[in-house]
């Protein structure tokens, strides 16, 4: 008899453990809140470090489903309504009342972008020339990065770590892509209009992973991004509709104004909007400390939650890049099946 | 027998008078320490009130607040009840008790411990009319006070029967006072008792003394005379010698709080005889400690303003210190002290006397210039209106009618920015954004911070920034520049008004219409415009035209603070999002549309933590305006 996975949240990290259970021989469903799988890939463009084409790897993944159709079911427009223990593995309802008996559950139910909004200073929703990091990537797949009136931007500012490593929105861990993407995006700006002149506003640049330092590097001495290191305290519109940004350069210890066209809020990951729910139906602890998940341990049950059968991968448990993601789903796949045939 | 009423003198006495001859010395003491520390004006004032008439309305107050405790009884009639009973039983004792030997003993009078003891050294009979009369009182009174006892030890147990959900523990220090306390009334009423076949006694000392006597046929008669008699002198030694070490200090201190207040001595900027007495007179009763957030909301009793004037007398000053560094100055416990402690500014102070001043000119580049960043802001066009700065460039400046003044709080809630001067726009008013593009800080932080000498450098400057516009009306949004603009500022021929204040004015003068939504809405008196300065009713004048505006139990006095103030650095922000989670909650327990404020500091404590709408009242009323 084969065993039966249910897999929350039909992202990448949900996908590729789909994908990595059906290659064992396991059934697996996938319920997904929304109408298509993807989750946040699916709205981004481009990728770092080296630039590959986000959608081509989302249509791989998908490809991959598609050909695993007799091991792998899609449910989308569903959500987790119930989750019961039984003789053997767990009964689980879904919103669209149809009922799995499943073996083992892993949750990948991923990250919320930080609310903008919440940071008023920075007037996310009141000046048309702010945008988050995600509405610059819709942007970019139109490969057209325009003002609010229509014009080309002279200069764009992008803000590190809105929502991140903030103790006054209760986010007091890094989010570990902004960093990286912001570096990626100021690039790509500097590539569409060569003349524009792009300034980051960092706290640290946290360049830790392959390849991101070089990234760094080409975007100072390749394409002439400026790099300041402060942090933004208040945004105000001029007359113009150009946005007047007041900060501190603490290298030069100097405070200073600059008036930019466009204003880029680097939105950081926090734990999403249904952890809560998950956890009291699913009894997952969550952490004190940032609300994401908590695994056994960090070490070698880093996929294991602390209730027997329920598993988790991806985002969920912290805020990761897709490389780390899709390896934390793999990894969950190998702690299924090691659990499921032990 | 006969020898105790000959002589007025028993060997137990002498406990009693031991502890009356060191309350008076301490007393003593005490008035001439607080007087050495007051400054010569206000020592001027003490005297100069007690040969002015306003002497009989401190005597009133201290008959009301000492004795009766008229503040008490208007918060809950149990406690009212409680402490009253005992300090105006135990008043009308010494009083009734000295009347009686002027009465029956005159020759007695120069005996301190005389009227005290009295019943053992004098026999009355209740036969003739005096005696009666004198029974009567002085019994009815010691029943007062033992009801009052008997209620005390209840609230120790049951303090939700008083209205309290809180209530302070004892140190051994309180506790040996309050002990002593609650056993000198029982024990002088087993004293009068077991004396009452000899000296008489009124309707409770004598009936009980007779069932006493009744015991008394199985043992060595009146063997329990002396020894109660003993037990009671005691009893009231142990009290007066702990005195000066416990919560009991206010009996006295209170007295002279309520001289010195209504002699017209404040508090002061610092920490001198008055504060002295102020710190003394906290009865530690514990009713400001439900009013208290940080007890209520996160779990930081120790910050209460309870404990912290207890560590400031017993010169504990890290803790102190600490609690004045949490302290989010809402003025909740001012309200609520029914002495009038005023212990938000005793905090003040002490903060402004640890001040380390490592660069005592740290502001001083405020003189040189506004802002070196910036050249073409309405402060450089202010700044620079020197003849020589005045360049032929620049644009003629005007003489506005007003100036606003948005504040850095506004500068980080843009929304309420906008709205103003929308607000200004539509209403046709000649304004000036005094500090549209940066400006200097009010002041007032650094104030609530204790840096006194860097606030004065700021204030200095805004003064003149704010005089050279020419504007005759200053509005403001934030209600923590608004309370140092009004309280501080010297700014002579320039009205100061909140935008609320303004907001309805423009309204009543028709300057600006309004449509009312149907939009359900409650109101959040931020502090610093509702307790500080006193704003409740022009927020509500003006939300009823605009909106639902529905009721909370936390409205006006009672208003709850957001956790975001600019006092309490050192409270963590996770301290202040508990009280921020709690407050919104409380005042959203029936479901609105918004929660409306009227301080941008307040507007983000609240929308950093929930997803509930919060907006600021300029928001509110911008939305409505009838463009005409």
């Amino acid at each position: 008899m084969e065993d039966v996975i249910v897999v929350i949240g039909g992202g990448p990290a949900g996908m590729e453990a789909a994908l990595s259970l059906a290659g064992r021989g396991h059934k697996v469903y996938i319920v997904e809140k929304t109408n298509a799988l993807g989750g946040h890939l699916a709205r981004w463009d481009r990728l770092f470090p080296q630039q590959d084409p986000a959608q081509e790897i989302l249509n791989d993944m998908l490809a991959g489903i598609k050909n695993a159709d007799d091991k792998i079911e899609v449910i989308c427009n569903a959500q987790v309504q119930s989750v019961k223990k039984r003789m053997r593995g767990l009964e689980v309802m879904l919103s669209n009342q149809k009922m799995i008996l499943a073996d083992a559950v892993l949750v990948c139910c991923g990250f919320d972008l930080f609310r903008a909004e919440r940071k008023e200073e920075y007037g996310y929703g009141i000046y048309d020339n702010v945008l988050t990091s995600a509405d610059l990537e819709e942007r970019f797949k139109h490969k057209k990065v325009l003002c609010a009136d229509g014009r080309v931007p002279e200069k764009v500012a992008f803000v590190h770590c809105v929502g991140s490593r903030d103790e006054k929105v209760d986010h007091t861990y890094c989010s570990k892509v902004c960093c990286v993407t912001a570096v990626k995006q100021a690039c790509e700006i500097k590539e569409l209009y060569p003349q524009a002149e792009v300034f980051n506003l960092y706290m640290d640049l946290r360049m830790f992973d392959r390849y991101f330092e070089q990234m760094y590097h080409k975007a100072q001495s390749h394409y002439g991004v400026h790099f300041v290191r402060g942090r933004l305290s208040e945004v105000s519109e001029t007359a113009d509709g150009r946005l007047q940004i007041k900060t501190e350069d603490t290298l030069l210890g100097r405070p200073m104004k600059i008036t930019v066209d466009m204003l880029v809020l680097m939105v950081g990951m926090q734990a999403c909007a249904q952890t809560e729910e998950l956890s009291e139906k699913l009894d997952l602890k969550v952490s004190a400390s940032d609300h994401f998940f908590e695994t056994k341990d960090l070490f070698l049950k880093g996929n294991y939650a602390h209730t027997k059968g329920i598993f988790l991968a991806g985002a969920c448990t912290g805020p990761k890049s897709l490389p780390d993601t899709l390896q934390d789903a793999r990894s969950a796949a190998e702690s299924i099946h090691r659990y499921l045939t032990a | 027998m006969h020898e105790r009423f000959a002589n007025a003198y028993d060997p137990f006495v002498i406990p009693y008078m031991i502890g009356y001859v060191f309350v008076l010395a301490y007393l003593v003491v005490a008035l001439v320490t607080v007087v050495k520390n007051l400054p010569m004006s206000d020592r001027k004032k003490m005297l100069r009130h007690l040969f002015s008439f306003k002497l009989f309305v401190t005597i009133k107050d201290i008959f009301a607040d000492c004795l009766l405790h008229v503040k008490i009884w208007k918060k809950n009639k149990m406690l009212g009840y409680m402490h009253s009973s005992i300090a105006f039983g135990w008043f009308m004792l010494i009083l009734v008790g000295h009347i009686e030997i002027f009465f029956f003993a005159p020759h007695r009078v120069n005996l301190p411990w005389y009227p005290i003891f009295f019943r053992y050294f004098m026999m009355e009979t209740e036969t003739s009319v005096g005696g009666s009369v004198f029974f009567f009182l002085m019994d009815f009174f010691l029943l007062m006070v033992l009801s009052g006892i008997a209620l005390a030890m209840i609230k120790r147990i049951r303090r939700r029967l008083f209205g309290m959900k809180r209530t302070t523990r004892l140190k051994w220090n309180d506790q040996l006072a309050m002990y002593s306390l609650w056993c000198i009334f029982p024990l002088r009423f087993l004293a009068e008792s077991f004396t009452s076949h000899i000296s008489g006694g009124g309707f409770l000392t004598r009936s009980f003394g007779m069932l006493f006597d009744w015991f008394n046929q199985f043992m060595n008669n009146d063997a329990l005379i002396r020894p109660m008699w003993w037990a009671y002198s005691i009893a009231l030694m142990v009290f007066f010698l702990t005195l000066p070490w416990s919560r009991f200090t206010h009996i006295l201190s209170e007295v002279l709080l309520i001289y010195m207040r209504n002699a017209g001595i404040r508090e002061s900027s610092k920490n001198n005889g008055y504060a002295g007495v102020e710190i003394f007179s906290c009865s530690r009763c514990g009713l400001c400690l439900d009013p208290c957030q940080m007890v209520s909301s996160a779990s930081l009793r120790q910050m209460a303003s309870v404990e912290f004037t207890r560590n400031v007398r017993l010169r504990q000053n890290k803790q102190a210190m600490e609690a004045a560094s949490y302290c989010l100055m809402c003025d909740r416990c001012v309200q609520a002290c029914p002495v009038g402690v005023n212990s938000v500014q005793l905090k003040l102070n002490l903060k402004a006397a640890d001040v380390k001043y490592t660069y005592p000119n740290r502001y001083d580049y405020v003189e040189a210039e506004a802002n070196p960043m910036d050249t073409g802001s309405a402060w450089a066009d202010i700044l620079h209106r020197t003849p020589e700065a005045a360049a032929p460039t620049k644009k003629v400046v005007r003489t506005p009618e007003v100036v606003y003044f948005a504040g850095c709080m506004s500068h980080l809630t843009p929304k309420i920015e906008q709205a103003m001067v929308r607000i200004f726009e539509a209403a046709g008013v000649d304004f000036t954004f005094l500090d549209k593009d940066g400006g200097i800080c009010c002041g007032r932080p650094l104030m609530l911070a204790g840096d006194r000498t860097g606030s004065e450098q700021l204030v200095a400057k805004n003064t003149e920034a704010i005089l050279a516009t020419g504007a005759k009306v200053m509005v403001c949004s934030c209600p923590i520049c608004y309370k140092i603009f009004k309280d501080t500022y010297k700014l002579e021929g320039v009205q100061v008004l909140h935008h609320t204040e303004y907001i309805l004015q423009l309204m009543e003068a028709g300057k600006i219409t309004v449509r009312k939504s149907s939009q359900k809405g409650v109101y959040h008196d931020p502090c610093e415009l509702g307790r500080h300065s006193g704003i409740y009713r022009q927020p509500r004048d003006i939300l009823y035209r605009v909106l639902n505006l529905q009721q909370t139990p936390y409205e006006g006095k009672d208003a709850l603070c957001c956790g975001h103030s600019m006092a309490g650095e050192g409270m963590p922000y996770k301290k202040r999002r508990m009280i921020a989670r709690d407050a919104l909650r409380k005042m959203t327990e029936n479901p609105v549309d918004v929660l409306v404020t009227a301080c941008p500091s307040c507007k983000r404590s609240f929308a950093e933590i929930g997803t509930e709408e919060i907006r600021d009242i300029a928001e509110i009323v911008c939305d409505q305006l009838v463009t005409r």
